[in-house]
């Protein structure tokens, strides 16, 4: 039976299928968002860019006008509450520890409070602001990149530029054993508290509740990997033949190679006005 | 025609001292579906690992004996290829999901991916896979948040799909309701029509003396006994080995106890109405 004529049949009594869904895939899924609908390695191109440009500019006025960037991005892609709200709290905590540790160590003239060891130079929160700044910028494209890219269109376009199948499984499979630990932790953690365990309280408490399900937590991933390596042995994963594809990539328009190309000529050129 | 033979084989795990196996000398022919029984620890699962070719190429261990897959020893077979030709669901449903797709969509589709296979014969297998394990509501949901019964489901339509030669199956019905578990099993009937070799290791002995076409009663690593469900469930010693038998099977033991005997071990439940009813006939008549 061809399958078109099988889009059309949808028997009496049968459960619903979703066709449409099915035949979805015959085409790139594209979510209408511009930004999301980029090639993986467009945005990848884009955000490492961005990166550079905040190293090479040695500017905290320019990291903190790419820490507005990403906000806007963030927006433009539709995801702008998601990654504020990791965002923010990552900048904050790395942001404040850089500067404090940078600002409180690094020697200068121009004392602007002293205690007892520590003494705060105007040359330490110069310092302190940059590298804080930098640095929370470089996280901000990291963290943007994972809320406009799924995980695996970015495997499927490496595998498409040659990355072996195998390593882009592995790179999957370790990211969804960080999920699979987490929810294995919260379940044990469950657990211990149905048996009356104090699980929660002070990050002390917590930390002594937690640190004895390490060792089930561990055997367990230990375990599971042998059997995840059978299912997918049992899903032909090492066949000798040569792989297919049940998604599509959305191809290059010219207006995107173009955007690419002159992104990088910008940031050459940069470089170059720079080391002159 | 043969499809695996097993010739004096016995196999221990790495770093235990009992056998696995033991002198296990059986003849698996093409097109048949063996439903394989037993007590827990019985060497069910082992002879599973053994036909599927993972061991000796996952679990190294200690193997003597000839294991021929259509003719050929599993020592030489490249296990890369193996898992093209034999078709493997097992126990736990939570590590048979790859954890790497999105949807149950793709999930079923991996498998096929990674045989090769165009897209428009993916969709096409996929589309009659789902409708066959009733899995139509799941196809967009995301198969790492699925229950145990329907991950289970999911895998096993994802082998299906795969349209291997030989199945070996290990308790696919674990985690599902009776009436998923009855639909497994006209499912796995529907593919013994198709002429596909199954191998079903699984509880419900019930089910496997209505559909099997042999059975294996495994203990300690041996074949104890096999033949026709009715031959092996007629076998009264099996019952103090402790092996499972239909409910049907266990009445009529009971009535032959009690001297009264039905015309032969009934295996299914319309076997057993029949010898009632016919009981009941000559208790009306008499009277």
């Amino acid at each position: 039976m061809s399958v078109s004529r099988l889009h059309l049949i949808q028997m009496e009594g049968e459960l619903y299928m979703d066709y449409e869904y099915v035949f979805s895939f015959n085409k790139p899924q594209l979510t209408g968002n511009w930004f999301l609908d980029l090639n993986p390695l467009t945005k990848l191109n884009l955000v490492i860019a961005i990166a550079i440009f905040s190293i090479i500019s040695k500017s905290w006025q320019v990291s903190v006008c790419i820490i507005i960037l990403y906000f806007l991005i963030a927006a433009i892609a539709g995801k702008f509450y998601s990654f504020a709200k990791i965002y923010i709290k990552l900048g904050l905590l790395i942001g404040s520890l850089l500067f404090i540790m940078r600002a409180m160590f690094i020697p200068g003239k121009n004392t602007l409070f002293s205690f007892l060891v520590f003494n705060i130079t105007q040359e330490g929160v110069n310092q302190g602001v940059w590298f804080s700044t930098l640095v929370v910028s470089l996280c901000g494209s990291l963290v943007l990149y994972s809320k406009v890219t799924r995980a695996k269109d970015l495997m499927f376009a490496l595998e498409k530029l040659g990355a072996p199948h195998s390593a882009t499984y592995i790179i999957l499979s370790s990211l969804q054993s960080i999920i699979d630990l987490g929810e294995r932790a919260k379940l044990i953690m469950d657990s211990q508290k149905a048996r009356g365990i104090e699980t929660e309280g002070t990050i002390f408490q917590r930390v002594k509740a937690f640190m004895p399900i390490m060792g089930p937590l561990l055997l367990g991933a230990i375990s599971s990997t042998e059997e995840k390596a059978i299912a997918m042995d049992a899903r032909a994963f090492s066949s000798p033949t040569k792989n297919t594809h049940m998604s599509e990539l959305r191809q290059f328009p010219l207006w995107e190679k173009m955007m690419v190309l002159l992104i990088n000529i910008s940031l050459i050129l940069f470089i170059i006005w720079r080391l002159i | 025609m043969n499809g695996i033979e097993l010739k004096n084989v016995s196999y221990k795990y790495p770093l235990t001292d009992f056998f696995a196996l033991k002198d296990i000398n059986f003849t698996f022919e093409k097109g048949k579906f063996y439903g394989i029984i037993g007590p827990n620890s019985g060497g069910k699962t082992s002879l599973c690992n053994l036909v599927r070719g993972l061991i000796p190429h996952f679990y190294q261990g200690d193997l003597s004996g000839d294991v021929l897959i259509e003719g050929k020893d599993v020592r030489n077979w490249d296990s890369n290829l193996l898992s093209t030709k034999i078709g493997y669901i097992f126990q736990n449903p939570f590590t048979q999901i790859s954890g790497v797709k999105d949807t149950v969509l793709e999930e079923i589709a991996l498998g096929l991916e990674n045989l090769g296979i165009e897209k428009n014969e993916m969709i096409e297998r996929i589309i009659e896979v789902v409708k066959l394990l009733k899995i139509e509501d799941l196809i967009k949901k995301n198969p790492n948040n699925l229950s145990g019964g329907q991950r289970q489901r999911v895998a096993f339509a994802s082998i299906i799909a795969m349209n291997n030669d030989i199945l070996v199956i290990d308790e696919p019905t674990s985690q599902l309701d009776p009436e998923s578990t009855s639909d497994v099993f006209e499912i796995i009937d529907m593919l013994k029509e198709q002429g596909k070799t199954i191998l079903l290791v699984e509880h419900k002995v019930d089910l496997i003396g209505e559909y099997s076409d042999e059975v294996l009663v495994m203990n300690n690593g041996q074949i104890v006994d096999n033949g026709t469900p009715m031959e092996v469930f007629s076998n009264k010693a099996l019952l103090e080995l402790d092996v499972a038998m239909p409910q049907v099977a266990l009445l009529s033991h009971d009535m032959n106890r009690l001297d009264q005997p039905f015309e032969y071990i009934t295996i299914t439940k319309s076997q057993a109405k029949e010898q009632i009813v016919k009981r009941m006939g000559c208790v009306n008549g008499s009277n």
